[in-house]
């Protein structure tokens, strides 16, 4: 992430194909030869921006499946996020951190990949439950998506059917250490390998309906 | 129950009736009865309440089983009316009419099990599945794995244990572990027999 946290703006072409004149943050569509050399102080930037990131994150208030029952213990006060620097948003818009929490049906899918594409960069997501890494118990469903990170970029795995709040307490630990890290680049791929994934996405929503990318 | 069954014999025919629990019957008719039936259970008797709508896919008889529950709420007993229809040219007759509450059952066995309710309205409309293009997978004849193994990718270094397979493998060690014990101890009870004198 150092390296591509450089902040200038780039008039750049879109995801949906159209030219993009809007000041992107960071350079994130630009391949790794074409990135300015770090400088020591956007070096020291980073580090700043990534560990204030790391202890404000907000989870967009949507759940997938059934594993999204643990996360109202875990926002409530037995376990309580909070004191850990995690919170609930309720719009793409104003959140950072998608759960996927557990299966993903098609249908599903589609929401997700909405959700996920507005919301405003940096952002990550974690898989939660094992459905989310082999399909799980919904190996042999004829609605279930098996891997989801062949559709949207997954930064931590939670594997358990389902794992407990304290489980997920240690997952988000370890994202929060992945990003001050820098290592948490899903968000990065995502729009670096943006053909691949939605070539992945269209061969399962055979109705698209919706655009090509959801700003 | 037999008052109900015996006017119910009377005015439409039953194909057979009976008794499952005291507050639980069960009678089978022919489908093109199913509405007369219904309407006469809803406005002449006290089954006014559709409790559960459901369909039951006979893939070896080549049938399709519609089961209706009517509940008495008075006298707390619930019918099972139930007909069968063909599975090929599966149309059934909507009950909208009588119970608006089975638009919702009738478009989700539209989209699951392909069954026309002609007249009811949302027939066609997605419900769970969007972009459906394979047969509905409820039916029985869907083979869910294919279709996953077409559509899906699934992680390399996936083991599949099929419990079946273990009991299986575990009763066939136990059988041989069990021959093996028993041959040891016929070679036990040879070797212990006295030696033939000289």
């Amino acid at each position: 992430m150092t390296e591509t946290r450089l902040d200038k703006p780039h008039v750049t072409i879109a995801p949906d194909g159209s030219l993009d004149h809007a000041e992107i943050e960071c350079g994130c569509f630009l391949g790794e030869d074409e990135m300015p050399a770090p400088l020591p102080f956007n070096e020291a930037m980073a580090k700043i921006k990534n560990w204030v990131r790391a202890n404000s994150l907000n989870i967009i208030a949507y759940g997938t499946g059934c594993g999204a029952i643990e996360m109202r213990p875990l926002g409530t006060s037995r376990f309580d996020m909070e004191r850990i620097g995690i919170t609930m948003a309720p719009t793409s818009r104003q959140s950072n951190v998608l759960v996927v929490s557990g299966y993903l049906s098609v249908k599903t899918l589609k929401r997700v990949i909405r959700a996920y594409e507005q919301m405003p960069m940096p952002k990550w997501t974690v898989g939660l439950g094992s459905c989310t890494i082999d399909g799980g118990m919904y190996w042999d469903s004829y609605n279930t998506v098996k891997q989801v990170d062949r559709y949207l970029p997954l930064d931590i795995y939670i594997a358990g059917c389902m794992p407990r709040p304290e489980a997920l307490i240690a997952g988000f630990k370890e994202l929060m250490e992945k990003i001050k890290r820098g290592e948490a680049n899903g968000w990065n791929e995502y729009l670096q390998n943006l053909d691949t994934y939605k070539a992945n996405q269209r061969k399962v929503i055979t109705d698209w309906g919706m655009p090509a990318y959801n700003w | 129950m037999e008052k109900i069954v015996n006017e119910l014999e009377s005015r439409f025919g039953l194909l057979s009736h009976r008794e499952q629990r005291a507050d639980l019957g069960e009678v089978c008719i022919r489908a093109e009865k199913t509405v007369n039936v219904l309407e006469w259970l809803k406005n002449h008797t006290g089954y006014v309440h559709l409790t559960h709508f459901s369909v039951v896919d006979w893939l070896e008889e080549n049938e399709f089983q519609l089961t209706y529950l009517v509940t008495d709420p008075d006298a707390h007993h619930t019918l099972m009316v139930s007909a069968r229809i063909d599975r090929e040219k599966a149309e059934a007759e909507s009950i909208h009419a009588l119970w608006p509450e089975a638009v919702t059952y009738e478009q989700e066995f539209n989209e699951m099990y392909g069954i026309a309710f002609p007249g009811s309205p949302r027939q066609g409309v997605e419900f769970l599945l969007e972009g459906w293009n394979a047969m509905p997978p409820m039916r029985r004849d869907f083979d869910t794995v294919e279709y996953c193994n077409e559509t899906y990718e699934f992680r390399p270094g996936r083991v599949h244990v099929d419990p079946k397979e273990v009991r299986m493998k575990f009763q066939a060690e136990q059988k041989r572990l069990a021959e093996e014990q028993k041959q040891r101890e016929e070679a036990t009870a040879n070797s212990n027999e006295p030696e033939p004198q000289p």
